[in-house]
C-alpha cells in the first residue's frame, strides 16, 4: 500500500518504520531533511511537499506538535489538500484540541477528504514496541479501512465516536496521567519529608487500592531518580493547556487538573521542561526546602 | 479634538458622553445601530463603519469585549486601517490579552499609527462618575497626547510600560479582585454553614485587617442576595481565560487564580454568566445539599 507519513519526530519515526517493515511503501515529507535519514534503508520516497505526498498516497498519517502544525500540513500552502484526490484519508495522530480536530475534519470534508483523529498514548517506548493505545474519532466506515494499519502500530485500538472524540479521550488520558503523576510525587515527597522510605511505601501500596501503572512505572523511576524522558514535561504542559482551554470553552470545572496544570507551568518555568513529567518530584522537593 | 469612539455598551456609553460634553467632536459607530441613539441626540456623528470613524478622527477609542472584536474593528473589512491617516492614534480601552495587544501595536506601527492599550477598572459606576482607574501601555509621547482625554474619563492614569503593559496590569487587577470575591464568597458560605449571620461576620471583618473594597461591595451584594449585574460574571470568566493562557505561555504558575478560574467555569455551567460575580457564592451553595 502507498502510505504518506508526515512528522518523523520521536514518535513518528518508529511508527512510520513499523509501517514500512510490514511491506508498505512510504511517502515522506519533513521540514528538516535530517529526519529522513533513518528511512534510507527502507522502501520510502522523500517528497518536496505535503501536497506531493498526498499525490502519491491515498492515506496520509500526520504526527506533529500542535493544531497549527496539523492545519498547516493539511490546509496550508503546499499542504495535503493541494495534492489529494477524492477519497483520500488523513489520519492525524497528533495530540491537539478536540475543537481544532473537528474544524480540520469539516474543512477537509468540504474538499472530499476523509479525516480521522487518532491520538495515541504510550510514549516513545510504546511507539518503538508497536504497543500504542490508539483512540479514534471519525466515521466507522473510514475507521474500518484504516484499522489494519492501526493494528500495526498499537495493541489497543478503540473507535471512541465522531470526529474529535479521539482527542476527547486523549484529553481524559492526560488528565488522569497528569494528576496521577502529581499525586504520586506528592505522596513520595510526603513520605520522604516524614522520614519514611518511599520505596517501602510504594511496595506496600502496590498490593492495595492505590495500585496503578503510574505507581508501578513512574514510581520506580522516581525512586531511581531517572528523570530522562519518557514523556517531556513541556509536552504534558501543552496537553493540559488543551484540556483547560476546552474546559474554559465548555464552562466546565476541572479543579484538580487546573492545579496540576499550574505545577507543570512551574516545572517549565523552573527549567525542567525537557525532563520527564516525573521531575514534578524535584519541584516539590525544592519547594519543601530539601532540593 | 476630533475623536472616534467604537463600543457603546454599558461602559463605553457614559465614557463617550463625557468626551462629548467636554467639548470634543465625536464620531461613533456601533454594530447595533440602536446603541448610537443617545450619542447622536447629544451631538455625536454616526458613521457607517470603523473606517469612516478613523477617516474623521485623529484619535479613535475602542471599548469592546474580546480580542477578536478589537482585531476585527482595527484590521477587518471596513476597519480602522482603511480610514486612518498616518499619525493616527488607536486607544483600546477593552480588556484583551497582552499578546494580542502587542501584535496589534506592531501592525499599527508598520503603518505609522500609534496605539495605546488603556484598560480600565472601576466598572459602570466609575465610568458614570468619571472615576475610572486607567492602566496605560504604549509610548510616553503617545500617552502625552491622550492624557487630557483620559483625565476626562478617570481619576487615576498610570503609565505602566510599553504596548501590552496596560493589559498586564489589568490582568493582575482581575486576578486580585476576583480571587478576593471568591474568598469573600467562601467566608460568607462558611459563616452560613456554621449557622452564623453572614452580615454580622461581614461587619466585624470589615473593621479589621481583612477589610477591603471587594468585601464591602461584593460582601454587601452577597448578604443582600443581590446578584443583578454590576459586572457580568461572564466577563470575568473571559478575563480568566486570558490570564491562564498567559500563565501557560510564560510558564508562570498561578495556583490560586487557576482555582478561581474553575469556580468561574462552574458558574458558567450553572447558567449564571449574565449575573454579577457575587454569584460565586451560589456556586458554593450549589455544592451543599
Amino acid at each position: 500500500m502507498e502510505i504518506g507519513f508526515i512528522g518523523l519526530g520521536l514518535m513518528g519515526r518508529p511508527m512510520a518504520l513499523h509501517l514500512a517493515r510490514v511491506g508498505h511503501r512510504l511517502h515522506l515529507w519533513a521540514r528538516r531533511p535530517a529526519t529522513l535519514e533513518p528511512f534510507r534503508e527502507v522502501n520510502a520516497h522523500a517528497h518536496v511537499s505535503a501536497a506531493e505526498v498526498a499525490r502519491h498516497a491515498k492515506i496520509v498519517f500526520t504526527m506533529v506538535a500542535d493544531a497549527p502544525d496539523v492545519e498547516q500540513v493539511c490546509l496550508g500552502e503546499g499542504g495535503i489538500t493541494e495534492g489529494a484526490g477524492p477519497g483520500a484519508v488523513v489520519v492525524d495522530m497528533s495530540t491537539i484540541a478536540p475543537a481544532a480536530a473537528r474544524d480540520i475534519g469539516v474543512r477537509l470534508a468540504a474538499r472530499g477528504i476523509e479525516f480521522l483523529d487518532a491520538p495515541v498514548s504510550g510514549g516513545e517506548v510504546g511507539a518503538i514496541n508497536a504497543a500504542l493505545t490508539i483512540m479514534v474519532g471519525g466515521k466507522p466506515e473510514v475507521y474500518e479501512t484504516i484499522l489494519p494499519l492501526f493494528e500495526i502500530l498499537g495493541k489497543s485500538v478503540t473507535l471512541i465516536g465522531d470526529s474529535g472524540a479521539g482527542q476527547v479521550a486523549k484529553a481524559c488520558n492526560q488528565i488522569l496521567t497528569g494528576v496521577g503523576v502529581a499525586a504520586l510525587a506528592e505522596a513520595f515527597n510526603f513520605a520522604r519529608k516524614s522520614g519514611v522510605d518511599a520505596a517501602r511505601v510504594r511496595e506496600a501500596l502496590m498490593g492495595g487500592f492505590a495500585y496503578s501503572k503510574i505507581l508501578e512505572n513512574h514510581g520506580q523511576r522516581m525512586l531511581d531518580r531517572n528523570f530522562r524522558p519518557g514523556f517531556k514535561s513541556w509536552m504534558h504542559q501543552k496537553d493540559l493547556r488543551i484540556v483547560m482551554e476546552e474546559a474554559h470553552r465548555l464552562g466546565l470545572m476541572l479543579p484538580s487538573a487546573a492545579a496540576t496544570a499550574q505545577m507543570f507551568n512551574a516545572m517549565v518555568g523552573f527549567g525542567l521542561g525537557e525532563e520527564d513529567s516525573i521531575a514534578m518530584l524535584k519541584l516539590l522537593e525544592t519547594m519543601s526546602g530539601q532540593a | 479634538m476630533r475623536l472616534g469612539f467604537i463600543g457603546l455598551g454599558a461602559m463605553g456609553q457614559p465614557m463617550a458622553l463625557r468626551l462629548l460634553r467636554a467639548g470634543h467632536s465625536l464620531f461613533v459607530w456601533a454594530r447595533r445601530p440602536e446603541r448610537l441613539q443617545a450619542l447622536i441626540e447629544a451631538g455625536a456623528l454616526g458613521c457607517r463603519n470603523p473606517a469612516e470613524v478613523a477617516a474623521s478622527a485623529e484619535l479613535v477609542f475602542t471599548m469592546v469585549t474580546a480580542d477578536a472584536d478589537v482585531t476585527g474593528i482595527a484590521f477587518g473589512p471596513g476597519g480602522l486601517l482603511h480610514g486612518f491617516a498616518p499619525g493616527g492614534i488607536h486607544v483600546d480601552m477593552s480588556t484583551i490579552s497582552p499578546q494580542t495587544t502587542r501584535r496589534l501595536a506592531q501592525r499599527w506601527a508598520e503603518r505609522g499609527i500609534a496605539m495605546l492599550d488603556a484598560p480600565v477598572s472601576g466598572g459602570v459606576e466609575a465610568a458614570n462618575s468619571a472615576k475610572l482607574a486607567i492602566m496605560v501601555g504604549g509610548e510616553a509621547r503617545t500617552l502625552a497626547r491622550a492624557r487630557p482625554l483620559f483625565e476626562i474619563l478617570g481619576a487615576t492614569v498610570v503609565h505602566v510600560g510599553g504596548n501590552g503593559a496596560g493589559q498586564v496590569a489589568k490582568a493582575c487587577n482581575q486576578m486580585v479582585m476576583v480571587a478576593a470575591i471568591e474568598a469573600c464568597a467562601e467566608a460568607m458560605r462558611l459563616a452560613a454553614a456554621s449557622g452564623v449571620a453572614a452580615e454580622r461576620v461581614l461587619r466585624a471583618v470589615m473593621a479589621g485587617a481583612a477589610g477591603s473594597r471587594v468585601l464591602e461591595v461584593f460582601g454587601g451584594r452577597m448578604t443582600a442576595r443581590d446578584f443583578a449585574a454590576g459586572v457580568e460574571a461572564r466577563l470575568h470568566h473571559k478575563d480568566f481565560g486570558i490570564l491562564m493562557a498567559e500563565a501557560q505561555r510564560l510558564a508562570c504558575p498561578l495556583p490560586v487564580a487557576a482555582q478561581v478560574a474553575q469556580q468561574l467555569d462552574a458558574l458558567m455551567a450553572l447558567g449564571w454568566g449574565g449575573e454579577d460575580s457575587a454569584s460565586l457564592l451560589k456556586v458554593l451553595e450549589a455544592a451543599h445539599a
